[in-house]
């Protein structure tokens, strides 16, 4: 839903500026001319936000203030002063009426989006409704690391996906990049000099449009110290050096919500199969587990009535894989779906050391599971 | 007869200095100098004074009043040229698109303005120990304006350059008992 932002001011060049201020953001701006007019408006459209003048003709804003505030209705608004009018006496008298914050005239338009930003979740336009990027689609990261190797190894490692990796070596070149173009994620080297990936993290979350970017450090395993303090930050990711791609992958397609589905539902001549990774640590197979819900009741609606679990790229069969397999199993014979695996001469070796799949069938091929359904 | 003040002029000298600094360089992305101050005072001034300006400027004046322990009035005259390339600054729109005919918008943006202007005056003021509130501004348009000298007050005329265009800042102010 579309944040709703109420200028009151009598000023028309304020209400002017304030639209443009928030030209960027998913957001709609109405506006009132006065505090009469602004109590109308905050009672019709229920705005999440009010940036209040206080020397207007009609009602000023501390007496709409003190209307708003008696309101039932409206009294949980947030407002924030926007007034040319500092001084003690003005700010005493308009914090005890209970206001968020206030911004004296003149004032920088990011000064203007930071603090509304604090109170309400402004976001970027067109983030409102995202469409859902595929594992497949190009995304862009970013990698702020002073040492060139670090970052051509993970160009070297993202080599064989569409992932655009951007690299910078100082926090002030990681800065200009975000304000040319948004990356979809930023991997931060923890031991640039002077606790700059610290420095870096605040400004990138404090600022509206890079707040929700997925921030990833990047630290040598042993480096306890300075994840100690990055987690201490508000750093939710640390990857270790040397890096191990296949999970940074899957760490990344998870923080920028990528559709990871076409990595593992592959659809077409009346079956549907999943391939199951060489590697089906738990948070492989929790990953498969997600979608497999939505993508079986999409191949039912497409008339599939086939399935195969193909298991021939598996390295190693553990519980997890077997729990998720057993749980697949159950839920085509539930819905009346043929089925078949495939698997290799390990997994095939693995299977019959568990009870509950010592009896597993196995095809070697996806041309005789699919013969054998 | 004229008041003692308790604000020197180098202080009054800053408080107009800072304010246009500080509106300037936030809103406009502009710098501007202080090129003139002129007393305006009875016993020299008899006659009034002319605005120190090309009288046959078009200018635009914003006013804001105070009132409080220091009660008086600040006008900013400016050539509208000026006017207009401020407006154009603050609303993010091209000279083309503000018509000969479009006071409305002009005046609204030096409205405000002088409404910042008079504000940080007032703030600079109110860190002084001088509490006072502000009036909602006016807009006067003319040429060939003139200055008079007022009975009860301390009038100064700071006039400023900013990019070779000419604007002037009129301080009016008493102290009130």
């Amino acid at each position: 839903m579309r944040l709703k932002i109420l200028t009151v001011d009598d000023s028309k060049t304020v209400r002017i500026i304030v639209k443009k201020s928030f030209k960027g953001f998913d957001c709609e701006i109405h506006e009132a001319q006065n505090g009469v007019e602004g109590l109308a408006m905050a009672a019709k459209v229920n705005p999440d936000i009010i940036l209040l003048d206080i020397t207007m003709p009609v009602m000023d804003g501390v007496e709409m203030l003190t209307k708003l505030k008696s309101d039932p209705q409206l009294k949980g608004i947030p407002v924030i002063m926007l007034t040319a009018e500092a001084g003690r006496e003005n700010v005493m008298k308009i914090a005890k009426i209970g206001v968020r914050d206030y911004i004296v005239k003149p004032f920088k338009e990011d000064v203007l989006v930071d603090k509304v930003s604090r109170v309400v979740d402004l976001r970027p336009a067109g983030e409102a409704e995202p469409v859902q990027k595929k594992i497949d689609d190009p995304i862009d990261i970013l990698v702020v690391d002073d040492k060139p190797a670090i970052i051509q190894q993970i160009k070297d490692g993202f080599g064989h996906t569409p992932w655009n990796v951007h690299g910078v070596a100082s926090t002030g070149e990681a800065i200009d990049f975000c304000q040319k173009k948004l990356p979809d994620c930023i991997i931060i080297s923890l031991s640039l000099s002077e606790d700059a990936a610290i420095t870096l993290f605040r400004i990138i979350r404090s600022n509206a449009k890079t707040k929700y970017v997925p921030l990833f450090g990047l630290s040598v395993k042993t480096a306890v110290e300075e994840q100690a303090r990055a987690q201490q930050a508000g750093f939710s990711t640390i990857i270790h050096k040397p890096i191990d791609f296949e999970d940074l992958e899957t760490k990344i397609g998870k923080a920028v919500n990528l559709d990871a589905s076409g990595k593992y539902f592959d659809m077409g001549e009346g079956f549907m199969t999943v391939k199951l990774p060489k590697s089906c640590n738990a948070a492989v197979v929790n990953e498969v587990s997600t979608y497999l819900k939505s993508k079986t009741s999409e191949a039912v609606n497409a008339g599939i009535s086939k399935i195969i679990f193909d298991a021939q790229g598996v390295a190693s069969l553990n519980m997890d894989l077997i729990k998720l397999l057993l749980h697949s199993m159950k839920t085509c014979r539930d819905l009346s779906l043929k089925y078949a695996l495939t698997g290799n001469d390990v997994v095939i070796e693995e299977s019959k050391k568990f009870e509950e799949s010592k009896d597993w069938k196995f095809c070697d091929s996806l041309e005789t599971a699919k013969a054998s359904i | 007869m004229q008041q003692t003040f308790p604000i020197t002029e180098v202080e009054l000298e800053a408080l107009a200095k800072n304010s246009i600094d500080s509106v300037f360089s936030t809103m406009l992305d502009r710098s501007a100098s202080i090129k003139q101050v002129i007393k305006v005072e009875e016993d020299t001034n008899t006659e009034g004074m002319q605005l120190p300006v090309d009288a046959n400027t078009p200018m635009i004046a914003g006013t804001v009043g105070f009132l409080g322990n220091l009660t008086g009035i600040i006008y900013i005259f400016m050539e509208l040229p000026l006017a207009v390339e401020a407006t154009c600054k603050l609303l993010d729109m091209e000279a083309h698109e503000i018509s000969d005919d479009d006071h409305e918008l002009v005046n609204d943006a030096i409205g405000e303005l002088t409404n910042m202007i008079v504000g940080t005056f007032k703030n600079d003021l109110s860190n002084k120990g001088y509490e006072c509130r502000m009036t909602i501004p006016s807009i006067l348009r003319g040429s060939n304006f003139s200055i008079e000298p007022a009975e009860v007050a301390m009038r100064r005329i700071y006039k400023f350059d900013c990019d070779g265009r000419s604007f002037v800042i009129d301080v009016l102010m008493k102290e009130e008992n």
